[in-house]
C-alpha cells in the first residue's frame, strides 16, 4: 500500500482509526496503532519528566546543604537518590519522549499508514512502564547502584532489583528502536529514498541505529554485575562498601554515549525551521550528513572503565573534540532559511524559540565535552561529567517540547497555547543553561566559594526545569483551537519532501481529516506524484497490468460520487454534517 | 551486541590480568577437546538448518520437518556438551575473575542457544500447523539466521576462550 497508488479509504481501513483516541482500559492497553503508542510514551515521558524534575530539586538541595540540611535521611541514600536522578534522566525521561514524538510522527513523514511491527512498538511501551517502575520503587527499597557503607545481603536483593529495572527500560527502548529503524528503513512511501528521507526521521534513524549499537552493551553490563551479585560478590558491589556498579555503568551518562540524546534535536531544528522560515535548507544532504556524523560520534559503549581506562586515549580525545563539528554545521546550515526569509513579525512561535535554544545548548554541550577531554584541564571525573550531561539532556528535553508544540496537531488534533510555550522553553532552556554551566564551573575547581555558589545556582536551575514540567502538562491539558490539515500553513514538513507526499500525509493521516475521500482533494494530485517524483524507482512501466490498474483510485467515480454528495447537500437531501 | 559486551568485557579482563603477569587459567584446565566437538556440531546444523530452509520454500514439509528436528537434535547435544564443559573444568562462580568471567560468557551462550532453540520449535510448530508456503515463508529464514548468529557467536568464542585460553 502507498499512498501514491492507494486512494484514502484504501489507506485509512489498514489501520485503525488515525488519530483515533482509545476509549477504555482495554482499548489502551491493546492498541496497535502508532499514534495511541506514541501518546502513551509522551504521557509517561512527561509524568517521568515532572518527578525526575522534582527529584532535582531535591537533590540539589541536599548538595547545598553545608548548614547540615539533611533532605534524604543519610549520605548513602543521597547518594543513591543521585544515581536515581542521573539515570531517570538519561535512560528513561529523554528516551521516553523521544520514542513517543517519533512513534506519532516519523509514521506519517515518510508516508506508511502504522509503525512496523506495532505489536512489537506496545510491547516495548509497556515493558518500558513496568521496567521504569522497578528501577524506581527498588531504589527506594534499599536498591540502586551499589552502597557506600557496603552492601548488605538485603541491599543486594533490591539493587539486583534495580539493575533488572534497567535491563527491562533498556530492553524495551531496543525493541522500539527496532520498530522505529524498520519504519524508516521499509515502509517509506514509493519515490521518497533515503536521501530524501525527512530530517526528524532521519535522525531518528540514526538515534535507533546508535540505541541498537549502544544498548546492548549495557545489558550485557548489567548481566555480568548480576551474576557478580549472586555468585560473588567478587568484582562490582564488594562488602566492604563500593561504588563500583554505578561507577562500571556511569558510561551511559557521559559522553560519548550521552550524546545519542542530542541527536533527534538536530533533526527536529531541521523540521522546524524551514517552516517557518517558509523557505528550503540549502543542502539536505548536507544536514543529513551532519546528524550521521554526529550518530557516529555518539557510539560510546567501548567508552566503559571496564575497558580499561580509555579516556587517555586518541581516540576517546577525538570523538570529544569532534563532537562539536556536526553540531556546529547543522546548526549554520539551519540558519541559513531564517537568515533569507527571516522571523515572521510578533512573538516568536513556542516550537522556533525551542528548537534554536535546543540548538544552542547542545553546542554548549558539545563545547563543554571537547574541554572535558583536554587532559591538563582534569575535568573527567568531576562534575564536569555532570554538566555536559544536563546540557545535552536538556538540549533534547527543550528540542523535543519544541517538537511536541510544532507537532502537536498531529499528535491530538489541536494546537497548543504559544504562551505557555513560549514560558516552557525558556523554562527549560534557562534550567540546561544554569544546571549545566554551574556543574562545569564546579568542575574547574576555581574557588570553594565559587563552587558554594555554584551549587545554588544548580538548585534554582532545578526548580526551572521543574515549572517547566508543570507548563508542559498544563498546556497539554489546554486546547487551543482545533488544527487544520495544515496548521503551520507549510508547504512541506521538511525541506525536500515533494509537496505531494505532505499532502498526501496529510490528508489520509491528519487527526482532523475526514475518513472518507474529500471531495476538495484535486483528484490529480495522486497522478501528479506518480508522475512528478524523478525519484520513484519502483513506479511500474506505464503499461502496467491490469491488476495492477485496478488497483488505482478511481478518481472519476470520486468525483461524481462528491458532485452528486454536494447537489444533495445542496437541496437539503443530505444533511450537512457539523464541522 | 549482548554477547559480543560480554566477550569484550572477558577479553579485556584477561589482557589486563596477562599484563600483569597474572595466570588467566591454571594449565591443563580448559581443553580443546570437548569445545571443538561442540563446534563442528554446529557447524553441521548451520547445514540442516539451511534445509529447513530449502526445503520449506519448495513446499517439502517432510524434509523440512525432519531438518528443523535434526538442528534442534544438535542444539540438544550442544547443551549437553557446554555441560560436560563446564563441569569437567571444575571452575567455581567466585574464585576468580577468570572463573567467573568463563562462567558468565558460557551461561550467555547457553542462553542465546535455548532462545535459538526455541525460536526453531515455534517456527517448526507453526510450519506443522500449515504456516508458510514458497511465496510466504520469512519465518523460517528469521529462525535461521539467529541460528546462524548463535553458530557464529561460538565460533568467535571457541577462538578466543578456547583456542588462545
Amino acid at each position: 500500500m502507498t499512498m501514491t497508488e492507494s486512494p484514502p479509504t484504501e489507506a485509512a481501513e489498514s489501520t485503525e482509526p488515525a488519530g483515533a483516541v482509545p476509549g477504555g482500559l482495554y482499548d489502551v492497553l491493546t492498541t496497535s496503532d502508532h499514534k495511541a503508542i506514541g501518546r502513551i510514551w509522551l504521557r509517561l515521558g512527561l509524568l517521568l519528566l515532572a518527578g525526575v524534575a522534582v527529584l532535582g530539586v531535591l537533590v540539589a538541595l541536599e548538595d547545598t546543604s553545608a548548614d547540615g540540611i539533611d533532605v534524604f535521611g543519610g549520605a548513602n541514600a543521597a547518594w543513591q537518590m543521585n544515581g536515581l536522578y542521573s539515570f531517570s534522566l538519561v535512560l528513561l525521561v529523554v528516551p521516553a519522549l523521544t520514542i513517543g514524538l517519533a512513534t506519532t510522527v516519523v509514521p506519517m513523514q515518510v508516508g506508511s499508514s502504522n509503525i512496523a511491527f506495532p505489536r512489537a512498538a506496545a510491547a516495548a511501551a509497556w515493558g518500558f512502564m513496568v521496567g521504569a517502575a522497578i528501577m524506581v520503587i527498588s531504589v527506594f527499597a534499599g536498591g540502586g547502584w551499589g552502597a557506600l557503607d557496603g552492601v548488605s545481603g538485603g541491599e543486594a536483593d533490591a539493587i539486583e532489583l534495580t539493575l533488572l529495572g534497567m535491563g527491562m527500560v533498556a530492553s524495551s527502548v531496543l525493541l522500539a528502536s527496532v520498530c522505529l529503524a524498520t519504519t524508516v528503513l521499509s515502509l517509506r512511501t514509493p519515490g521518497m529514498g533515503l536521501t530524501k528521507t525527512p530530517l526528524f526521521a532521519w535522525s531518528i534513524l540514526v538515534t535507533t541505529s546508535v540505541w541498537i549499537l549502544t544498548l546492548p552493551v549495557l545489558i550485557a553490563n548489567l548481566i555480568v554485575i548480576v551474576v557478580d551479585l549472586r555468585g560473588g560478590p567478587l568484582l562490582f558491589g564488594a562488602p566492604e562498601g563500593s561504588t563500583m556498579i554505578y561507577d562500571q555503568l556511569a558510561w551511559i551518562l557521559e559522553q560519548p554515549a550521552v550524546f545519542v540524546l542530542g541527536i533527534p534535536v538536530l533533526g527536529i531544528i531541521g523540521s522546524i525551521v524551514p517552516v517557518v522560515a517558509g523557505s528550503r535548507h540549502i543542502t539536505h544532504a548536507g544536514l543529513m550528513a551532519a546528524i550521521g556524523v554526529a550518530g557516529l560520534l555518539a557510539i560510546g559503549g567501548w567508552s566503559q572503565p571496564a575497558f580499561s581506562d580509555q579516556r587517555d586515549e586518541l581516540l576517546f580525545v577525538a570523538f570529544g573534540l569532534l563532537a562539536v563539528m556536526p553540531v556546529l554545521a547543522s546548526l549554520a546550515l539551519n540558519s541559513l532559511p531564517l537568515a533569507k526569509a527571516g522571523v515572521p513579525p510578533g512573538p516568536p512561535p513556542a516550537q522556533l524559540l525551542g528548537a534554536l535554544g535546543a540548538g544552542l545548548l547542545l553546542l554548549l554541550g558539545a563545547a563543554a565535552g571537547a574541554l572535558r577531554v583536554i587532559d591538563p584541564l582534569e575535568l573527567i571525573g568531576t562534575n564536569a561529567d555532570a554538566g555536559v550531561g544536563h546540557l545535552v539532556a536538556f538540549a533534547a528535553v527543550v528540542g523535543l517540547a519544541a517538537g511536541m508544540w510544532f507537532w502537536a496537531p498531529k499528535i491530538g488534533g489541536h494546537q497548543l497555547s504559544n504562551v505557555l510555550g513560549l514560558g516552557v522553553m525558556l523554562d527549560f532552556m534557562g534550567a540546561g543553561l544554569l544546571m549545566g554551566a554551574a556543574h562545569l564551573l564546579i568542575g574547574f575547581d576555581f574557588a570553594g566559594g565559587l563552587n558554594d555558589a555554584m551549587l545554588w545556582v544548580v538548585f534554582f536551575g532545578a526548580i526551572l526545569a521543574t515549572l517547566g514540567a508543570l507548563g508542559v502538562s498544563a498546556a497539554a491539558r489546554r486546547n487551543e483551537g482545533e488544527a487544520g490539515d495544515d496548521p503551520w500553513v507549510a508547504t512541506r514538513l521538511s525541506g525536500p519532501l515533494p509537496r505531494q507526499f505532505q499532502r498526501a500525509t496529510s490528508s489520509v493521516l491528519s487527526p482532523a481529516s475526514p475518513q472518507k475521500p474529500r471531495c476538495s482533494t484535486p483528484p490529480k494530485r495522486a497522478t501528479a506524484t506518480r508522475e512528478g517524483s524523478p525519484h520513484d524507482r519502483h513506479r511500474p512501466p506505464a503499461s502496467t497490468s491490469a491488476a495492477a490498474s485496478a488497483h488505482r483510485p478511481r478518481w472519476d467515480t470520486v468525483r461524481v460520487g462528491c458532485l452528486c454528495d454536494g447537489l444533495l447537500r445542496c437541496l437539503g437531501a443530505v444533511p450537512v454534517a457539523s464541522g | 551486541m549482548v554477547y559480543f559486551g560480554v566477550l569484550a568485557l572477558y577479553l579485556s579482563r584477561r589482557a589486563e590480568s596477562r599484563e600483569l603477569g597474572i595466570e588467566w587459567f591454571p594449565e591443563g584446565v580448559v581443553e580443546l577437546g570437548p569445545s571443538g566437538w561442540i563446534f563442528w556440531t554446529l557447524i553441521m546444523s548451520s547445514f540442516t538448518v539451511q534445509w529447513a530452509v530449502q526445503a520449506i520454500q519448495n513446499e517439502d514439509r517432510p524434509n523440512a520437518y525432519v531438518a528443523l528436528g535434526l538442528t534442534m537434535l544438535f542444539g540438544a547435544a550442544v547443551f549437553n556438551q557446554m555441560w560436560f564443559i563446564v563441569n569437567d573444568t571444575g571452575f567455581a562462580l567466585s574464585a576468580s575473575e577468570a572463573q567467573f568471567l568463563f562462567f558468565v560468557l558460557n551461561g550467555t551462550f547457553i542462553a542465546f542457544l535455548i532462545l535459538a532453540v526455541a525460536f526453531l520449535f515455534l517456527t517448526a510448530l507453526r510450519a506443522m500447523f500449515g504456516q508458510y508456503s514458497p511465496l510466504q515463508n520469512d519465518g523460517v529464514p528469521a529462525a535461521a539466521m539467529f541460528w546462524h548468529t548463535v553458530v557464529a557467536m561460538y565460533w568467535v568464542t571457541w577462538i578466543a576462550v578456547y583456542v588462545t585460553k
